[in-house]
């Protein structure tokens, strides 16, 4: 089909030169009416939340409820956050811990689907058992690996010790050192069998024709997937990788239930600490203007997002 | 063929085959990695309180017991009442989200993907982007919101609550799987006189019921692991759902592991029971919109 793009979004208007935008409207009214419900849920749930926050972010907030209260103190919340070492000591920790778990869970992903696209006996059930741990609440997860971790009566270090690796439990999540990066293993467990079923989908599309015609010519089993396979993965791996990152970045139930961001805030990160200032201390303006920094990076990540995620999308057009 | 050329190909098999061995010790390992901590949970959960506390620990309990899961659904005792009160909750909250969720996303996800009017664009922007931003965020507001409107404490508010997440990512699992539906088959239905509506009605939902049902399991199960909001909204014990309700198991000093991995155990078998069952469609909702077929 050669339809200039732009022509796409108007096909189902009858007349498409000239109209001008109310007219537009008008033509589609009742296409407004499939998406009413939707959005004037959305508006309720999200974009009135999303406008008290920004509101909020300006205020010094008392302590209660009690908003009424609340007085006006322009960017003094947004002060207060840039100029605290906490701010940016937390900020390094959110890049270790999205940057460390999004690499992983996608490296081990790839890898299993690799390692699954062949067809063998047992395959269903082992792609099946591997994709427990993402259906698995994570409560479920972190409550599990608190006790593996546990410093007395630990599994991990009972067996590292069986096979003579320490001579002592280790404490792995009560410690500044190790806990952030004992909280990444949890992460990479729950979700790299995402990156793996995302990863399968797309090596269906990787045409059978061009592997075996690359394999007639000679090319070993590195050199079809760098130059044949992988090639064809880069749009889901795209997808899948800023998927990983965003839920990454927004991650919570994993820290604040294992080590609730501490000890001694070596494992807090952007949203435990935001909980944190809100439901624990109450300082509802510091922690709304801190979630619309956080809202300002994310939007940044979100035009990559809706871009690919939308790709292709006006091809389709009007019944 | 020369000698040189078969031993080349020779080579080359014993190459690919080096790549299946690994390939199958990764997957091994791999599966290790996932499933231990999952057997560890359910042995944990066999033994009495006195033999979860040894060092080192009982591989296999040397008493195997049910006595903690008998705990749980025993409805004459505290923890049982409890614990059934919970599950009845998170059964009662995640069906209300789901139902809610879809019949709402169904008419916006095939407009989006089969209408084009102004501002559509950005709607399904807004509607993406929505999946990007943490519960927290919205928390603060909503929680002042459900304060407001006298909802913290109630199925309500979390039913409420929960539709953020569980309607944009309904209308865009949706939409994935109307993209696929071909055009023509309505274009076809509105030749032979159908309106666009009855085309949408008796065309398009019927081919679309592995979609709804994909869309329910994946809304289904997001409401009922959904901690956050619950976390936050719900302090009075009997309005609790599982995944805030199990924390009774546990404190700092003495925690109840075998209760607790009991607990953590029962919660997960409905969701992943569902996994299983409907597993084809659970993947095929999840890839449909990423990858172009």
């Amino acid at each position: 089909m050669s339809t200039v793009p732009g022509q796409a979004i108007f096909r189902d208007v009858p007349e498409p030169r000239r109209v001008g935008l109310s007219q537009k409207v008008w033509n589609s009214r009742f296409d407004y009416l499939y998406v009413a419900p939707a959005l004037i849920v959305m508006l309720i749930v999200i974009g009135y939340p999303i406008y008290y926050t920004i509101e909020l972010s300006f205020f010094n907030t008392p302590a209660s409820l009690a908003l009424s209260a609340k007085q006006f103190n322009g960017l003094d919340n947004y002060v207060t956050i840039l100029t605290s070492p906490v701010f940016w000591k937390v900020t390094w920790q959110t890049v270790l811990w999205t940057v460390l778990s999004t690499c992983f869970a996608f490296m081990i992903g790839l890898g299993a689907a690799l390692a699954l696209h062949r067809e063998f006996a047992g395959r269903g059930v082992l792609r099946a058992l591997l994709l427990i741990p993402w259906v698995v609440s994570a409560v479920a997860a972190s409550y599990v690996w608190k006790w593996l971790y546990h410093s007395d009566f630990g599994a991990i270090s009972a067996m590292l010790t069986q096979v003579g690796l320490i001579d002592k439990p280790i404490n792995f999540v009560d410690n500044t050192n190790t806990s952030l990066y004992a909280l990444i293993v949890v992460n990479v467990w729950k979700e790299f069998s995402f990156a793996m079923i995302m990863l399968m989908a797309g090596l269906q599309t990787v045409p059978d024709t061009l592997l075996r015609a690359a394999q007639v010519d000679g090319a070993s089993p590195w050199q079809r997937f760098w130059h044949v396979t992988f090639p064809h993965l880069q749009g889901v791996s795209m997808v899948t990788l800023l998927l990983l990152a965003v839920q990454n970045f927004n991650s919570f139930i994993i820290p604040w239930i294992m080590t609730g961001g501490g000890p001694a805030g070596s494992s807090d990160i952007w949203i435990t600490h935001i909980y944190q200032l809100a439901f624990g201390r109450q300082r509802w303006g510091v922690a709304s203007a801190y979630a619309v920094i956080l809202f300002l990076v994310m939007m940044v990540l979100g035009y990559f997002y809706v871009r690919a995620l939308t790709k292709g999308d006006d091809a389709r057009a009007g019944a | 063929m020369t000698a040189m050329e078969m031993s080349a190909g020779a080579a080359k098999r014993r190459g690919a085959g080096g790549w299946r061995w690994s390939g199958r010790i990764f997957l091994l390992l791999l599966l290790g990695f996932t499933v231990m901590p999952m057997i560890w949970m359910f042995i944990t959960s066999l033994k009495t309180g006195f033999a979860a506390m040894q060092y080192p620990p009982q591989w296999w309990p040397a008493e195997p017991t049910l006595e903690n899961y008998w705990r749980l659904i025993d409805p004459s005792g505290n923890v049982g009442r409890d614990f059934i009160q919970y599950f009845w909750n998170s059964i009662w909250v995640s069906t209300l989200t789901t139902i809610l969720a879809v019949v709402v996303a169904v008419p916006a996800a095939y407009a989006f993907s089969r209408f084009r009017f102004p501002g559509r664009n950005f709607l399904f922007f807004a509607v993406l982007l929505r999946n990007m931003f943490p519960a927290v965020v919205f928390l603060v507001p909503l929680f002042i919101l459900m304060k407001a409107l006298g909802l913290v404490n109630t199925h309500g508010s979390l039913i409420l609550t929960y539709l953020t997440f569980g309607l944009p990512l309904a209308i865009w699992l949706l939409k994935g799987f109307y993209d696929n539906i071909p055009v023509q088959l309505e274009q076809a239905a509105r030749i032979d006189g159908a309106t666009r509506f009855q085309a949408f009605l008796l065309i398009v939902m019927p081919l679309s019921t592995p979609g709804i049902i994909a869309t329910s399991i994946y809304s289904f199960i997001g409401a009922w692991n959904e901690y956050i909001y619950a976390y936050t909204f719900l302090t009075r014990h009997d309005q609790m759902t599982l995944p805030v309700g199990i924390q009774r198991f546990f404190s700092e000093n003495a925690t109840d592991w075998p209760g607790l991995m009991a607990a953590t155990f029962m919660m997960s078998i409905p969701v992943v029971v569902l996994f299983l069952v409907l597993q084809r469609y659970f993947v095929r909702a999840l890839t449909e919109g990423a990858v172009k077929h």
